[in-house]
């Protein structure tokens, strides 16, 4: 009974119900989006250094997992010491470097020859290597996202760039140049970001950490197959801030309006609460109705928030291929529970103002 | 006895535990008044101001009674519905119902009173917009918490004459047809007593005979005992007994012999 009772009300007042829903969607997409984009930028992210095919990774003192945080501190002759060290079998330097002209993109200095040795090399699509100074290479899904071509010109780092080929994605950053020529651009001269070594035996890399850290003290060293599981926003100071404080305005937008819909939904019904109490309705019962009907608003902007969700994905994918959205469905748990959450507690006060209503008062209401 | 609800039959509903309800009451069959006040008083306060909307009512009901209540206006005719129904509390004096005494009992208590022996029946109708007829009943027999009576809710309809009319909201009925679902809704958890106020005071003269004729029908044929509030002394013959309230206190018939 309570559920038709319910169901004929929502379908009563269409207006205030469509609002509600499409308030609650609002709130799940902008959670799961939040949380997809993040998530899909890290984790693109981890994979891209993974499939460098490193086994350690060298950072100077404190740095950050976030490669690109960190500046480029190291002298490129410490690659040479760590060449020597035993089960090393090769060393590639990285100076990395944002550009922040036309976009924001992270781009890595390499050495052509060590870079192929500890990744195994590019696969090209199109194009040849790194050869002349002004020569850059590009992944497929920059390529396909800002619709460029071999032999374009690529403007980056204030400084126009040839393109000189087409690379499988996946090798760390989306832009290559040679090292010396982004040493030249950000005024780095014999610096590097990062070292990556390559073992001669896999199973060595234990041994091989603690021979770096023996010869660097401080500096951070890490095996990349570790990689993936460090990288969660709350490693990156300030992101889990970020998510949480967009995660927490989403709820209010719900709270928000399930309070000022279920509030007016009270007045405007208030003699109906007075028939219900005639009727002999305890305070619970009317404060299960308006929970209830609060419950299946919810569910409903939770199905079209998640519908919503995947669709605005859909649509970012068009627009920016090279994005990452993970839409994972432990979020999607946790933003449907969020938005319930929030809807119960944005109806507790109207609910509790309905069952403490007088009945005398409330048949009289006009 | 504060909140505690006393009742001569089991109470299987599920919210009646949340009052610690017992075991109700019941008056005899028919020697003991089925409602009696003694001495009622309810003082509104208005502002600073108090007024007395009943002065100290003395009044006996007895089952099978079909009373009807006659007075000016602002007398503290719904008012004295209100308070032997268990709506409002009283400020002073004595209510029993079946019973159990209104004025001593705390919300919750007269919440289960007026689920399980009263039924309300109001000028406006009072059906919720939302609902048909059908779920109109229905919800009372929810709320009751005995579930779905079909022979019950068969026989009410039938007999109110709207058995093809359950399907339509409120807003698709006639004033009478509203009326009428209403006092099927009033009567289908078989209360012990029914409280009209101004049942008539939204219909034609048609609609007005209708339904009285029902209330009627229902106190001869079922012996329900029915207290009406009426400003037409045409609706008031209907009773088996009329008594008349002025400035909130019942001036004869209080008493019936």
């Amino acid at each position: 009974m309570i559920r038709q009772m319910i169901m004929r009300n929502v379908m009563f007042r269409p207006v205030r119900t469509f609002i509600t829903v499409i308030a609650v969607a609002v709130e799940v997409t902008l959670i799961l989006m939040v949380v997809g984009l993040t998530s899909g930028m890290l984790s693109d992210t981890a994979k891209r250094i993974e499939g460098i095919g490193a086994d350690i990774m060298v950072q100077p003192p404190s740095a950050s997992i976030f490669m690109a945080l960190s500046g480029a501190p190291m002298p490129i002759e410490i690659g040479q010491r760590l060449a020597q060290l035993k089960y090393v079998r090769t060393v590639a330097p990285v100076l990395l470097q944002f550009n922040s002209t036309n976009s924001l993109d992270l781009i890595y200095g390499i050495d052509p020859e060590s870079f192929r040795e500890v990744s195994g090399g590019f696969v090209f699509h199109e194009g040849h290597e790194l050869q002349n100074p002004d020569d850059i290479l590009v992944d497929d899904w920059y390529a396909k996202g800002r619709k460029v071509k071999v032999g374009d010109t690529l403007h980056v780092l204030g400084h126009d760039f040839h393109i000189a080929a087409i690379v499988e994605h996946g090798k760390g950053a989306r832009l290559f140049v040679l090292m010396s020529t982004l040493q030249e651009l950000a005024g780095a001269h014999d610096k590097a970001s990062v070292f990556f070594v390559k073992c001669n035996q896999p199973e060595q890399t234990e041994k091989v950490m603690s021979a770096i850290s023996g010869l660097l003290p401080h500096y951070e060293v890490r095996p990349l197959r570790d990689y993936l599981s460090l990288m969660t926003s709350s490693n990156l100071p300030g992101l889990q801030t970020v998510i949480r404080s967009m995660i927490t305005m989403a709820a209010a937008i719900g709270f928000l309006v399930i309070l000022l819909s279920m509030y007016t939904t009270i007045i405007e019904r208030t003699r109906e609460i007075g028939v219900l109490k005639s009727l002999g309705a305890s305070r619970a019962y009317i404060v299960r109705v308006i929970l209830s009907e609060t419950t299946a608003m919810c569910v409903a902007g939770i199905v079209f928030g998640i519908a919503m969700s995947f669709g605005a994905r859909a649509l970012f994918l068009a627009v920016f291929p090279t994005l990452t959205i993970l839409i994972a469905p432990w979020w999607i748990v946790r933003a449907a529970a969020l938005a319930i959450l929030g809807g119960w507690l944005g109806a507790t006060y109207p609910a509790w103002i309905a069952s403490r209503k007088d009945p005398v008062e409330a048949l009289a209401y006009e | 006895m504060s909140d505690t609800v006393h009742s001569g039959i089991d109470i299987c509903d599920h919210d009646a535990r949340e009052y610690s309800a017992e075991t109700l009451v019941s008056a005899g069959e028919t020697l003991e008044p089925i409602l009696k006040s003694t001495n009622l008083w309810k003082i509104y306060q208005v502002g600073r101001v108090e007024v007395a909307a009943l002065r100290g009512v003395d009044l006996e009901i007895f089952p099978g009674d079909f009373v009807s209540i006659m007075g000016p206006s602002g007398c503290g005719k719904s008012t004295l519905l209100h308070v032997i129904g268990g709506l409002a509390r009283a400020t002073r004096g004595k209510v029993l119902l079946d019973g159990n005494d209104l004025a001593s009992m705390g919300d919750g208590s007269r919440t289960l009173l007026r689920r399980h022996k009263v039924g309300f029946v109001f000028q406006r109708f009072n059906l919720l917009p939302t609902l048909d007829a059908r779920g109109n009943i229905a919800l009372a027999q929810h709320i009751h918490g005995d579930g779905f009576d079909p022979h019950r809710f068969e026989v009410v309809t039938r007999m109110l004459g709207i058995s093809d009319r359950l399907q339509h909201r409120p807003s698709e009925l006639s004033g009478g047809e509203q009326q009428r679902v209403a006092l099927a809704r009033a009567i289908i958890n078989e209360p012990k007593i029914v409280l009209a106020d101004e049942p008539t005071g939204n219909l034609d003269t048609k609609n007005s005979e209708n339904v009285l004729g029902f209330l009627r029908q229902l106190n001869k044929d079922l012996g329900q005992t029915i207290v009406m509030i009426t400003h037409n002394p045409e609706a008031a013959a209907y009773g088996n007994r009329v008594l008349h309230m002025r400035d909130g206190i019942v001036v004869d018939g209080a008493s019936a012999n």
